[in-house]
């Protein structure tokens, strides 16, 4: 996902879509920004990670309310 | 009269009957007064120290000894449980009602091993945010030099500690939040394996990076605070379920025949490495040598993108927790900078956090094969000296590599240990002992062979601030 063109219309989606009431300020420190933080998450997307499984953790047993201690 | 001013001597003192709690806690409680407004260290102090020590006192004189915490004053950060004093995160936005009356595992562990709670230390909000003038909580400042960052985000444990305000306490460390504090403010900080030390009751950051740690002057204190608060418990299924283990019992133990990988790439080249902050670190390699250790190069790679990767997954789960206060008209709650950091994990997408996590997997594997070479790693703990505080720059670090999180991300325990001070300003430089999961014992026992032969960890800050000396 390269950096988009427009990045200020990017930033403006991605802002009205999570519904952050940021200041004019706030969103061009925002679209300064974005860049950088594009390039870091695409720097991820290497070949050596082509067929890793993700790190996650989930355990279909929950924890019950007796292992709970209060 | 000199106090002792490491757990490890107090204990002794307490036992020989040369000081009491009640003398320690006194000299924390003036070294509070006299300081506080000046370096931020505290957001409340307990009414309940002097009772506490009291009490301490009196067990000791009843035979019963609950261990070398006992009667020592002691900080928490103020993200932890606590069920005499409130819990802010050091935010307006924690619901007031989070942490009331209870205790978080190792705030009950801590009080139960007979420590004297001092009170709640000031962190970065919600352990990220830095410092916001118009909010209503203390400024932290450096002891070493005020208009300097004591680092985050335990900057209040780090400078409690520094300034003998308290003779040890705890962090938790997410991006190197233990470590940060501890290397600017010139004393240890251990951050433990992922689910060695239970969380519940700490307010999370990063679900998935989270760690509780001890801050101490010496390797050795940090053992001792270890030996509390390692251990299973229910309320957190992230824990670990193995028992902890006796940190303190073989720290005494030689480190001859040890190996030391060193990662020259990254974490020893980087041009926006300070040079003085290298030399340090090759003289704590060059120390180890002498005790007998076996000093070999290896490579960690990616670990640029590891730094990218840890990140990534922090904003991410912090944003999370905290979308919907911040998609309110509490937003302005939030500290200037925290907001402009927790919200960047709306730019991220759910593939980029997935990704993370598998690029997680690889980095796992590659660091499992380095460490099938050697028992530990070492590297700078951090890049440069404490930065001016007014030059904190968000932009700036997005593109600074990160000698920490890499850990984090590994979830492998690292110990951060004072190497010097720079020769320009005297601010505190330090070295980092990384090693495999679960392997406290291990650097801890290597950071206590270094701190034999060094005293870069005792010293203190004066000449800055009165009231700092023991």
């Amino acid at each position: 996902m390269p950096v988009p063109e427009n990045v200020e219309a990017a930033v403006r989606g991605m802002v009205d879509a999570a519904g952050l009431p940021v200041s004019e300020e706030e969103f061009d420190s925002f679209v300064a920004m974005y860049p950088t933080l594009r390039e870091a998450a695409d720097g991820l997307y290497i070949e050596d990670v082509r067929y890793e499984e993700p790190a996650l953790i989930f355990t279909p047993v929950a924890p019950t309310p007796a292992a709970v201690k209060e | 009269m000199t106090l002792p001013d490491t757990i490890e001597a107090a204990a002794t003192a307490l036992r020989a009957g040369e000081v009491t709690s009640v003398e320690l806690t006194e000299e924390a409680l003036r070294k509070i007064e006299a300081m506080n407004d000046d370096v931020g260290a505290f957001i409340a102090v307990s009414e309940r120290a002097m009772e506490q020590a009291a009490r301490a006192d009196a067990g000791l004189a009843a035979g019963v000894d609950r261990g070398p915490l006992q009667g020592i004053p002691f900080g928490l950060k103020d993200i932890l449980a606590t069920k005499d004093q409130p819990s802010t995160a050091n935010s307006l936005v924690l619901d007031p009602a989070w942490g009331d009356g209870y205790d978080a595992v190792v705030s009950e562990r801590v009080r139960a091993a007979g420590a004297v709670i001092m009170g709640k230390l000031v962190l970065s909000e919600f352990a990220l945010g830095p410092p916001d003038e118009e909010k209503p909580f203390p400024i932290p400042r450096n002891p070493w030099a005020l208009d300097r960052t004591p680092g985050g985000s335990s900057s209040g444990t780090g400078i409690a500690v520094s300034t003998g305000m308290v003779l040890g306490g705890l962090g938790t460390d997410t991006g190197g939040s233990v470590r940060f504090p501890a290397a600017y403010c010139g004393h240890t900080g251990l951050k433990v394996t992922y689910g060695r030390v239970p969380k519940w009751g700490c307010v999370p950051l990063g679900y998935s990076l989270d760690s509780i740690g001890p801050m101490a002057r010496s390797a050795y204190d940090c053992a001792a605070i270890l030996d509390v608060i390692a251990g299973p418990d229910a309320r957190d299924v992230t824990a670990s379920t193995a028992p902890g283990e006796d940190y303190l019992g073989g720290i005494d133990r030689s480190v001859e025949g040890l190996t030391i990988g060193v990662p020259r790439a990254y974490f020893f080249d980087h041009e926006q490495l300070d040079s003085e902050m290298q030399a340090a670190t090759e003289a704590v390699i060059a120390a180890l040598a002498d005790l007998g250790a076996r000093i070999v190069e290896i490579e960690l790679p990616h670990s640029d993108l590891a730094k990218e990767a840890n990140t990534l997954t922090m904003v991410s789960e912090a944003f999370a927790y905290h979308r919907t206060d911040m998609a309110s008209e509490r937003w302005t709650d939030y500290g200037a900078k925290t907001r402009m950091i927790i919200a960047r994990g709306a730019f991220y997408s759910a593939a980029d956090y997935v990704q993370a996590q598998r690029f997680r997997s690889w980095y796992a594997k590659a660091a499992a094969s380095v460490m099938a070479e050697v028992d530990a790693l070492i590297t700078p703990t951090i890049i440069e000296p404490a930065a001016l505080s007014a030059e904190n720059d968000l932009a700036k670090r997005l593109t600074q590599p990160s000698y920490t999180g890499p850990f984090n991300l590994l979830g492998y325990p690292a110990l951060a240990l004072p190497s010097g001070f720079s020769s320009d300003l005297g601010l505190p430089l330090s070295a980092q002992i990384v090693g495999a999961p679960m392997s406290e014992a291990l650097l801890l026992r290597i950071g206590h062979a270094y701190q034999q032969q060094t005293d870069w960890h005792l010293q203190y800050p004066t000449g800055v601030l009165e009231g700092s000396v023991a």
